[in-house]
């Protein structure tokens, strides 16, 4: 696993293909630069974000630092969202990652839109087909390859932390039945195996980026010099295959779908604006979505 | 008669001798206002499915030549328009107009019960459930045998797809009206659950049976 100075200098690197100037870039990659100050590595745990959400809690040590990563080779008792299963054997790659809430409400809420384009950009480094699917799903071919869960939690002295968890499929060969329609891998896309410490370090030196240009938004709307459009969203839409999409819309889409629409647009809040089947507008700031087959 | 309710019957006969809400209108922002309804005029609220279609057209706003149309959240007539200010540039807060909201039976008791409980509000605009302890307990005995305490984590704040649990900060009392549905989306300020000191159950309990009973 690189040194915290080895990743920064990765992410240093990875930065040159976004075309800031040398001073902006410098900005951004320092707002960035605690992720993975420090990582500890498991070789299994039951969550990642278990371990890090206990820490916080936790009223007998002081404030946990910023930017400090759990990985684990593999997890026993992985979930996602609604209890979901997921499915975490060895050759995946799952870390969580704390983050103190620093950052102004309007923008914190795009932290989950930073960590979908961080893994999406990791994952194109190897395979150029991953898009995003709104809010931040990482697929291939319309399977998942990448999984993130964001919480909030307020730690012992009242201070907010998020956590970010990220699973990534790896070096899988096979899922199980009921997941192998709408799941995928590294490795059965491309047939080799990928290296986790580098995967890894590529993928934390994206969200140094990524959270860094979050920061740095922030920072040019406070300074009254912000544009229109948020850095962040802009490279959401370059990356995502959902606007224009029909899509079907449900706080928990998988068992309780609400309705369909077209995607249209993400609004300056990262909202998905949708056009019903009447023509009327509507705009959801949180829930998910399934792509329609018949699209 | 016990003090609370002589205090019920003052509050009831509030609401029969004038059974409306009236409901402000803000400026939402500094800049130049318009208005687009006439004193008197009948509003209506948000409707579709989904809550999405927006209600009449009240106001509108413009800052920057950045124009915002206004709309109703609620239905009623309007019962008075700050005329002084049509056409002129307005800070925040100013009072534009009122809506006059005609209530009914089952709003009057919330009214009531709103005046009694504790109202924990929603932090942000976004989607909501309960914590899946609370849930839990709601779905095996009935959301009122659930006490809570100050501190208790209760709900869940889902906005784009980041879970913040949501810790109540009320004084004690018995989870009494839920004013939402698991992954309902709320409007930030707006009451997620009423929480009533045991204590005033009872009292809680006599204003339900005496609206159904009473009310036309």
């Amino acid at each position: 696993m690189l040194s915290h100075a080895a990743l920064c200098r990765l992410a240093a690197e990875k930065a040159q293909d976004a075309n800031f100037s040398p001073e902006v870039t410098r900005r951004i990659l320092r707002y960035g630069a605690p992720v993975g100050s420090s990582c500890r590595h498991y070789p299994r745990l039951p969550r990642c974000m278990d371990l890090l959400r206990r820490e916080v809690r936790d009223t007998t040590t002081p404030s946990p630092a910023t930017g400090q990563v759990v990985r684990a080779d593999r997890l026993t008792g992985s979930s996602g969202r609604f209890d979901r299963y997921w499915h975490a054997p060895a050759g995946g790659l799952y870390l969580a990652l704390l983050w103190a809430d620093t950052l102004l409400p309007d923008f914190s809420r795009l932290l989950p839109f930073a960590a979908g384009i961080a893994c999406c950009e990791t994952v194109r480094e190897f395979i150029s087909a991953a898009r995003l699917q709104w809010v931040n799903d990482v697929r291939i071919g319309g399977k998942k390859i990448c999984g993130i869960l964001s919480e909030t939690v307020a730690g012992a002295e009242g201070e907010q932390f998020h956590l970010i968890g990220i699973g990534i499929n790896a070096n899988i060969r096979e899922f199980p039945v009921e997941l192998a329609p709408v799941a995928t891998s590294f490795y059965l896309e491309t047939g080799a195996k990928v290296d986790l410490d580098q995967l890894c370090a590529l993928l934390l030196a994206r969200l140094q980026w990524n959270i860094g240009l979050l920061y740095y938004s922030e920072e040019q709307f406070l300074a009254g010099t912000a544009g229109e459009e948020s850095m962040l969203l802009r490279r959401w839409r370059q990356l995502s295959d959902t606007l224009g999409r029909s899509v079907t819309y449900g706080y928990d889409v998988q068992t309780r779908p609400l309705y369909q629409a077209r995607a249209l647009e993400i609004d300056t809040g990262g909202g998905l604006v949708m056009r019903l089947a009447d023509g009327s507008m509507i705009t959801e700031y949180s829930g998910e979505i399934i792509y329609n087959r018949n699209d | 008669m016990t003090s609370d309710s002589i205090h019920f019957d003052e509050i009831l006969s509030k609401y029969r001798s004038d059974p409306y809400d009236y409901v402000d209108m803000f400026a939402v922002h500094a800049g130049e206002v318009r208005f687009l309804v006439e004193d008197g005029a009948e509003v209506q609220g948000v409707s579709g499915e989904w809550h999405h279609k927006p209600g009449s057209p009240l106001y509108e706003i413009t800052r920057e030549r950045n124009p915002k149309v206004i709309t109703s959240k609620t239905n009623g007539t309007i019962a008075s328009l700050n005329k002084e200010v049509e056409g002129k540039f307005v800070e925040a807060g100013t009072k534009l107009l009122t809506i006059r909201h005609p209530l009914k039976k089952k709003e009057i008791i919330e009214a009531i019960l709103q005046e009694v409980l504790y109202l924990f509000p929603a932090p942000e605009r976004a989607r909501y459930y309960f914590s899946m302890d609370i849930q839990s307990r709601i779905d095996q005995k009935g959301a009122r045998s659930i006490v809570i305490q100050p501190g208790d984590e209760i709900i869940t704040m889902s906005l784009m797809k980041r879970d913040t649990p949501v810790y109540y900060d009320g004084e004690a009392g018995i989870l009494h009206s839920l004013y939402f549905s698991p992954g309902d989306s709320v409007d930030q300020g707006v009451p997620l659950i009423g929480v009533c000191p045991e204590e005033k159950l009872a009292v809680i309990q006599k204003i339900i049976t005496r609206v159904k009973a009473e009310w036309e």
